[in-house]
């Protein structure tokens, strides 16, 4: 059964990756679409003004 | 002109430039020599030892060897705009990239066939079989097919001669290893029958991606 | 609304998967509890090649109509494939360890062909960021992306036959139960329907990144 340790390694080392990279996506795409909305709004401002 | 007679002449510019200045092969085989006798230290040679090793050394050596003539062959050509001025003239980029390319091989099995018998002084081996020869020769072209337009690429980096590498070995293991293994049944002066794989492997490589490369090469220097 | 569905799908067969892998499918015999790691490499190492797949076909459309969505593709396929490249070797290496006692061999031709795409990989990533414009750097990784994947079955054939003259450790042996057979479908199917979930999300964010820098540019 000592080899359960491995097994609970592989698993454990590949959700973390995956998980790990999708919060990494989904916070840089955050950060982003508030860059973008923030860019948007001050273009509308200057074509306005 | 017809595609060969361009070809030849491009081919033939890089190999009066190269006797003229003799910067290409010159430096690269002192380059490969030191490699060897470097490598004969590392692995503190008794003569079965030797026999173990000597495949991989050859064809470590020749890879690097290969590295350092295709990066030079292009750095040239973009140091003194030369590649500017041939895209200048009425030719296909195909004719530019057979010409580099049959340079590069004449160069190489230049290199080469000096340091065969080197090898062979340095290692004891009997190393001048027809087998070798053509193992030696099959395996070079797929290097030059390759590193032709690899090194095409790497001159157009930021970090040049750096990226040749890291783009050239991955690509070219299957015809390392084949010419190792082939080597080394080579040297141990089996029957062609049991090169016979290994050959088909590198032969089938050389094919591969001569065409692709020769289809692929327009892409690279087209502005 | 296809990303939703998509992610409700990718839940449902993960956890369908999770549970014929721990708790369905029977212990192997020769090797024990340790074999279930099988049902997580092989979705691994199926992903590091359908990813490389994609950025194949993303380069060769790339080349051909140079609309910058196939390029887009490519490389997003790419980073997402790096990623699970990296992450079948190092499954394949705790497997190796409590199986053969090494935590590498060079005998597995099917790890050391991983080994030499992960290098193929990391070629065609470096070669984007070391070009002088961009667009540069789109064609000559487009160029990577199809040179290296033609190579790949010519890795795989000659680390096959290399491994034929040192015999020694293999991952598989004999054929696949039924229920071996099902679960690792299953957990194929999990991973590959999370794998074009990514894709998408990537995309999608590589737009956002070109509409970003076309802001910055006009309001600045």
């Amino acid at each position: 059964m000592e080899n359960a340790s491995y097994l609970l390694a592989a698993y454990t080392i590949v959700w973390a990756v995956v998980f790990g990279y999708i919060l990494l996506l989904f916070n840089r795409q955050q950060s982003q679409q508030r860059e973008i909305n923030s860019l948007k709004k001050t273009l509308q401002g200057k074509k306005e003004a | 002109m017809n595609f060969w007679s361009k070809v030849l002449t491009i081919a033939w510019k890089d190999a009066l430039s190269e006797i003229r200045t003799r910067e290409i092969i010159f430096s690269v085989l002192v380059f490969t020599l030191l490699v060897i006798v470097i490598f004969n230290f590392a692995f503190s040679a008794n003569q079965q030892m030797i026999e173990l090793v000597a495949p991989g050394i050859l064809w470590v050596t020749f890879a690097f060897a290969g590295v350092l003539s295709l990066n030079r062959s292009f750095i040239m050509e973009k140091e003194q705009a030369c590649l500017d001025g041939l895209m200048m003239c009425p030719v296909s980029r195909e004719v530019i990239y057979v010409g580099k390319m049959l340079a590069s091989l004449l160069f190489m099995l230049v290199i080469e066939a000096i340091a065969l018998p080197g090898f062979a002084f340095l290692f004891n081996l009997a190393v001048l079989s027809p087998q070798l020869i053509a193992i030696t020769v099959s395996t070079t072209i797929g290097f030059v097919a390759v590193g032709t337009l690899f090194s095409a690429l790497a001159v157009n980096t930021k970090a040049r001669e750096m990226v040749l590498p890291i783009l050239f070995f991955p690509i070219t293991v299957p015809i390392i290893i084949s010419a190792v293994q082939a080597s080394k049944l080579a040297l141990a002066g089996e029957p062609w029958t049991k090169l016979s794989p290994w050959l088909q492997i590198i032969g089938t490589f050389d094919i591969i991606f001569l065409a692709v490369s020769f289809l692929v090469f327009a892409f690279i220097i087209e502005e | 609304m296809k990303r939703k569905v998509l992610l409700w799908l990718s839940l449902a067969l993960m956890m369908a998967s999770l549970y014929l892998v721990f708790i369905y499918v029977p212990t192997e015999k020769e090797m024990g509890i340790i074999q279930r790691i099988f049902y997580l490499m092989v979705p691994m190492g199926w992903l590091a090649l359908l990813a490389f797949l994609i950025v194949f076909i993303g380069s060769i459309l790339y080349l051909v109509k140079r609309t910058s969505k196939w390029d887009t593709l490519a490389y997003c396929s790419a980073e997402i494939g790096i990623v699970f490249t990296t992450l079948t070797l190092i499954t394949g290496s705790i497997w190796a360890k409590p199986v053969w006692g090494v935590w590498w061999t060079w005998d597995e031709p099917r790890l050391t062909s991983t080994l030499i795409l992960w290098f193929i990989y990391l070629a065609y990533l470096i070669v984007r960021s070391f070009a002088i414009e961009e667009s540069r750097g789109a064609v000559f990784a487009a160029i990577v992306g199809i040179v290296g994947f033609v190579d790949l079955p010519i890795v795989a054939l000659a680390t096959t036959l290399w491994r034929g003259m040192h015999p020694g450790p293999l991952i598989f042996q004999g054929g696949l139960a039924p229920s071996m057979l099902l679960t690792l479908l299953v957990s194929i199917s999990a991973f590959t329907s999370l794998y074009i979930l990514l894709l998408i999300q990537r995309v999608s964010m590589k737009n956002d990144e070109m509409e970003l820098s076309t802001l910055k540019r006009l309001s600045s």
